[in-house]
């Protein structure tokens, strides 16, 4: 049996909106903002590989897969900025960072 | 013809050029004799010019300049009027430049003073030979440059400096009108030469030829300082003697008179124009010699008078004749250089005093001065047979025989006029030379003097028996009536002989009246007594004519006044405050704006993100909304 | 010569050339100097040569002509050609642009190459819009010259040379961007009405323009022209910039930059949409009236003798606008004689000026006074200029303004009686700034030295010229007549 694309889509949907939801609401901690990165990654995973189901072809999974690999390699990246970020101020809030304006 | 017109406007211009970019570099002695030779070159050019006259004669020497159907020739017109205007201004000029050697002998600035009276000949002899209007406006402007800086020739004080502006000034404001005049003309008739629009001016309706006449009398008011443009004459007596002598008295200010009767082809058949005329020069008259009557300058009263006498010419070009103004305008000449200069000695006399109730006694130490003054002050009150009596009579009479109400008003105006020029005329010349020489510092040496003196004697001749250019009727008639007659276009009523005699019999009795009141109130011991009144405060009416009417403080209240005020207002409030400040205003308010919507960018990174989903909302919102 | 040879792009680009290599002499001053002298020499003296040996001008006027392709997908061209009103102003240009160069000689003392480099590209922008036909190319000229006079202005400048800078550039970009929505709404109407696209400006002269959009599109020239003209309202950025730059930079905006605009207005803006220019006529009159007026009036009011200039340039340039409104043959006339003789004289006055504050550093025109007796040449300079500039006869002005005027009388007297009130106001503030510098004492003593050699002569050539023209016109007259009855014709 096969799951249709449309029920994948929606469960990616889902999950991206929660995700987006969580990177916003939750600015008090940046963790929780990367938390909410990944899932909203993981819901664009999910809908490369349903069109790679769908349609028999693997591009989508083998692009899922760099997706993983990049999506490792910035969240060391991300946690090393956090830690650091953390020394400067002790805190991890995001509204106690506001030097990125013009 | 054409060699002598050139030439005679050539040799002063080359003068005055050359004394102008090398006179401070060449010997005085040069400098001075260059400028003298110049203007009797001048001279010679005319008399040889006067010897091959056969008839009204027009020259084209260049082209000046041409844009399409305006074509302004350097044409120079020699008829009558312009020959014996050349004549008079070569020679009296001539005389003055003779005279100021002697009298600029002590200033070290010869160079320039000697450029400038000779570039000013040249100006006013282009002025009268011109052909063409745009020719006669250069030799217009040009004496009136002359002039500003002559006026101001002593630089260093302010109020010589503000005379000289004054004057430029004021008389650019007639020539402005002039200017307008010739736009016009050249409007209706595509040509601005002299003898083609005078011959002209029939085409025209009659509210067109009165509107450009009261134009050109504009013009002729402010350089012949008539009302109400006369305020910068009295001030121009800031200038050297010499130069009030030949420009503010002989030549410059009788231009005006002489580019009205120059025209008077063309506007002469206006009526309401000519008796403009003459309103504006039977009230100059007026006006001149009242204030004259209680001036304490010796030059100012000269100005006053020279006003004064200017008016009694408008007079005569506004009754029609034109021979009769020009008589007057020839024996002005000859008699106001002569006071001038007679005043110029007098003053040297008295180291620059000028003033006349600080004078007296001169009779004995300067005898020659005091005799040729005495002439020139008979021809200006008209006493009977001097030159002045015979051309000031002659536009009187003009004026009477013209029979209208207006011009008979101004006769009895004139005849006032003339009586109260006596009073004052003679009122100076008792000032000046009688009583005792009390106040007096001590003389030059009479040497000093004396080669000025000399100049006097010509111009008392002349004065005196200028009358003989154009005797009246019952002596047989005058050469310059009929040397005149035929060109001026008017033809005023000719009076029978007796009534001309009994007109001048009228004239005479003012003039010596006039003659015997001063006597009465100035000569003997009432001088003394009027010496001791001049020491009070004058009363309201003396300082009423003393300061000219006040026009000099209605003017400043009215026109000076308002618009260095309103210059500063419209450069502060409305090119800064307006333009300015609107344009900076409106940078400001871009300014504000953008830094407004800045502080969008807080540098939280959570309303970057907020900001970044709610653009992609709207995105894909539009999107669904196009797609539905 | 050889009829291929391009002589019109050599004429146009060897000062840009020119200033390129003088930038590469940053090393050294002087030689950067001298160089940057003979290109300018060299530029006059092949105008000169143009204009003396240029061949009888052909039906359209151009005597000189050069059309190459460029971009063609665009239907642009480069297309440059030379008439008699290009020629004058051509010569014009070559012949201030030394005249700045050597007056002020000395007056920057540092990035000296950079600076004539700069100057030197000015030169070439503003040859470049009396020069092309192609309206493409004529934009990118128009701006191209704002750039280095921009820097001339910024880096040289005094006083608040930046806020000046700002201004100056501001105010004639955005000016000319409209120009450039005009420009390209002309070309894709004459486009889509003849099927071939082009900039080229004998092709877009036969655009068929509805009127109202004809009244949009010169509004649009109008607006960006009246900019850089100036046309009062628009000329709040003349005062600052006249004044807040260097004293060279003064005389090439005042002198021939000006210029660019009523050249502009005269070759593209009135034969592009000749309904329109008639619709607006009264709007430029009222205008250049005022201008003339507003200009003397507030030109009184100065005593910052730069400042005082500048306000009469805007009157002046009053009278030009007046003779191009008018748009008769002896109007016109005027109007180019006028602009050949207010670079001259409003030139040469700025540069008087200039002379003064370099000596003195100081352009308060009440500290001076009795200046005629202590340097009587540099007085006997000042005093012409002076008088030129308020119109004495027998001066060039004189001639410009007389047949500006009278062309003026015959087609719109209301306006023309206007601009004569101009006369007298002229007067008063020009006697007034005389009074001010020449006559009386000094309030304050101010040492100066008179002219050096170098300078009288530059001066004298200038006010030969300015005798000259008055004088003796006719040469350039003749010059302008062919294309002025061509223009007025239409």
């Amino acid at each position: 049996m096969s799951i249709p694309l449309f029920h994948v889509l929606i469960l990616a949907g889902i999950l991206f909106a929660m995700g987006l939801a969580c990177t916003i609401a939750w600015r008090a901690n940046v963790i929780m903002m990367l938390i909410g990165i990944e899932i909203m990654l993981n819901a664009v995973m999910l809908t490369l590989v349903g069109g790679s189901a769908q349609w028999g072809s693997a591009d989508g999974q083998i692009f899922s897969l760099m997706l993983m690999a990049l999506t490792s390699s910035e969240v060391s990246l991300a946690l090393a900025m956090v830690v650091y970020l953390h020394r400067r101020k002790q805190s991890v809030d995001t509204d106690d960072f506001t030097s990125m304006k013009g | 013809m054409t060699t002598y017109l050139s030439l005679m406007l050539l040799i002063p211009l080359f003068g005055g050029v050359l004394n102008a970019l090398v006179g401070r570099n060449l010997p005085r002695r040069l400098a001075e004799s260059l400028a003298c030779a110049a203007v009797w070159g001048s001279f010679v050019c005319a008399v040889l010019a006067a010897l091959a006259y056969h008839g009204p004669e027009k020259v084209v020497v260049a082209q000046w300049f041409q844009a399409f159907d305006l074509a302004l020739p350097l044409s120079l017109y020699l008829d009558p009027l312009s020959l014996s205007l050349c004549l008079m201004i070569c020679f009296v000029c001539g005389l003055i430049h003779l005279y100021s050697v002697f009298y600029m002998a002590a200033e070290a600035d010869y160079a320039r003073f000697f450029a400038l009276l000779n570039l000013f000949v040249f100006a006013m002899l282009s002025l009268v030979l011109a052909e063409n209007l745009v020719l006669l406006y250069l030799g217009w402007e040009g004496v009136g440059f002359c002039s500003y800086l002559l006026i101001g020739f002593w630089y260093t004080e302010k109020e010589n400096a503000d005379a000289g502006r004054k004057a430029f000034i004021t008389t650019r404001i007639g020539d402005t009108a002039l200017m307008v005049a010739l736009a016009w003309l050249f409007q209706l008739f595509g040509t601005l030469s002299i003898t083609q629009l005078n011959g002209m001016g029939f085409l025209l309706p009659a509210g067109i030829v009165t509107a450009l006449g009261l134009l050109m009398l504009a013009g002729a008011i402010g350089k012949s300082a008539q009302l109400p443009l006369m305020v910068w004459l009295p001030d121009a007596m800031a200038g050297p003697t010499p130069v009030s002598a030949m420009i503010h008295a002989a030549t410059m200010v009788t231009a005006g008179v002489y580019l009205l009767a120059r025209m008077y082809p063309l506007i002469g058949s206006s009526t309401v124009t000519t008796s403009a005329i003459a309103i504006v020069g039977g009230l100059t008259a007026f006006y001149g010699a009242s204030c004259a009557l209680a001036q304490r300058d010796l030059k100012r009263v000269l100005a006053f008078s020279t006003i004064s006498q200017i008016g009694y010419m408008m007079l005569g070009v506004g009754a029609g004749a034109i021979t009769a103004a020009t008589f007057h305008l020839l024996v002005h000449a000859f008699f106001k250089a002569l006071l001038f200069l007679g005043a110029g000695c007098v003053i040297t006399a008295m180291h620059h005093e000028q003033d006349i109730f600080r004078m007296g006694g001169l009779r004995r130490t300067l005898p020659i001065t005091f005799w040729c003054f005495l002439a020139g002050a008979a021809c200006l009150a008209g006493l009977p047979l001097t030159g002045g009596f015979f051309s000031k009579d002659s536009i009187l009479t003009a004026l009477w025989m013209k029979g209208t109400a207006l011009t008979q008003a101004l006769y009895f105006l004139g005849l006032l006029t003339a009586l109260i020029t006596a009073f004052y005329s003679f009122r100076m010349v008792y000032l000046v030379f009688f009583g005792s020489n009390a106040h007096q510092q001590g003389h030059h040496e009479q040497s000093d003097v004396l080669p000025m003196e000399l100049v006097l004697i010509p111009l008392a001749l002349l004065g005196l028996f200028g009358g003989v250019l154009d005797l009246p009727g019952y002596l047989g008639g005058g050469f310059l009536g009929s040397f005149l007659g035929p060109l001026s276009g008017a033809h005023p009523v000719e009076a029978s002989h007796t009534e001309e005699l009994a007109l001048q019999g009228v004239a005479a009795t003012l003039a010596l009246a006039g003659v015997f009141a001063a006597h009465v109130r100035y000569g003997g011991a009432a001088r003394d007594n009027r010496l001791q009144e001049s020491l009070l405060k004058p009363a309201p009416l003396v300082a009423f004519l003393l300061n000219g009417w006040y026009f000099d403080a209605l003017y400043r209240a009215l026109l000076i006044r308002p618009y260095q005020a309103l210059s500063r207002v419209l450069w502060q409030q409305v090119d800064e405050g307006v333009i300015n400040g609107g344009i900076d205003r409106l940078a400001d308010g871009v300014g504000s704006t953008g830094s407004w919507l800045g502080r969008w960018t807080t540098g939280q990174v959570a309303v970057y993100l907020l900001s970044f989903a709610a653009g992609g909302a709207l995105l894909l919102g539009y999107l669904a909304w196009r797609s539905l | 010569m050889n009829p291929d040879f391009p002589i019109l792009t050599l004429l146009l680009f060897l000062p840009l050339v020119g200033g390129l290599s003088v930038a590469l002499l940053w090393r050294n001053p002087a030689t950067a100097r001298f160089f940057a002298l003979l290109v300018g020499l060299a530029e006059l003296a092949l105008g000169a040569w143009l204009g003396s040996s240029a061949p009888a001008a052909g039906p359209t006027g151009y005597f000189l002509y050069q059309d190459l392709p460029w971009i063609e997908r665009f239907g642009i061209r480069y297309t440059l050609g030379m008439d008699g009103i290009s020629l004058v102003l051509v010569l014009l240009t070559a012949f201030i642009t030394v005249i700045a160069m050597l007056l002020f000689w000395q007056e920057v003392k540092e990035r000296v190459a950079l600076y004539f480099a700069l100057l030197l590209a000015t030169e070439t922008g503003i040859l470049g819009v009396f020069l092309s036909l192609d309206l493409f190319l004529f934009y990118l000229f128009w701006e191209a010259m704002l750039i280095p006079m921009f820097f001339l202005i910024g880096i040289w400048g005094n006083g608040r040379k930046l806020y000046s800078a700002v201004k100056f550039f501001l105010y004639t970009f955005i000016g000319s961007l409209l120009m450039l929505v005009a420009i390209i709404v002309l070309y894709l109407m004459h486009g889509a009405q003849t099927g071939s696209y082009s900039f080229a400006l004998a092709e877009l002269v036969h655009t068929q323009v509805p009127y109202t959009t004809g009244l949009w599109l010169f509004a649009a020239f109008l607006l960006a022209l009246g900019v850089k003209f100036p046309l009062v309202p628009l000329h709040g950025w003349l005062p600052d910039a006249y004044c807040d730059s260097p004293s060279a930079g003064t005389v090439v905006l005042a002198g021939i930059l000006a210029k660019t605009a009523a050249y502009a207005l005269i070759r593209f803006a009135y034969p592009l949409l000749p309904e329109a220019a008639h619709a607006f006529t009264p709007v430029i009159y009222v205008c250049a009236v005022i201008g003339i007026v507003y200009g003397a009036w507030v030109a009184f009011a100065q005593t910052d003798m730069k400042r005082l200039v500048a306000y009469s340039s805007v009157s002046h340039m009053g009278f030009i606008a007046l003779g191009i409104a008018a748009w008769s043959p002896v109007a016109l006339s005027g109007a180019v004689l006028q602009m050949v003789n207010h670079g001259i004289t409003t030139g040469a006055l700025f540069v008087m000026v200039g002379m003064l504050a370099e000596r003195t550093e100081d352009r308060e025109s009440l500290h001076y006074g009795g200046l005629w007796g202590k340097v009587p040449v540099l007085a006997f300079f000042f005093l012409f200029f002076n008088m030129a500039s308020a119109g004495l006869p027998g001066l060039n002005n004189f001639v410009g303004e007389f047949l500006v005027l009278v062309g003026t009388f015959r087609v719109a007297p209301g306006a023309a009686l206007g601009a004569f009130l101009g006369i007298v106001l002229t007067l008063v503030y020009t006697v007034r700034l005389v009074q001010d510098i020449l006559f009386g004492t000094p309030s304050q003593p101010v040492s100066l030295s008179d002219l050096s050699l170098r300078e009288s002569a530059t001066l004298a050539s200038l006010a030969v010229i300015g005798v000259y023209l008055g004088v003796h016109p006719a040469p350039v007259l003749d010059l302008i007549k062919v294309p002025i009855a061509l223009l007025t014709k239409a």
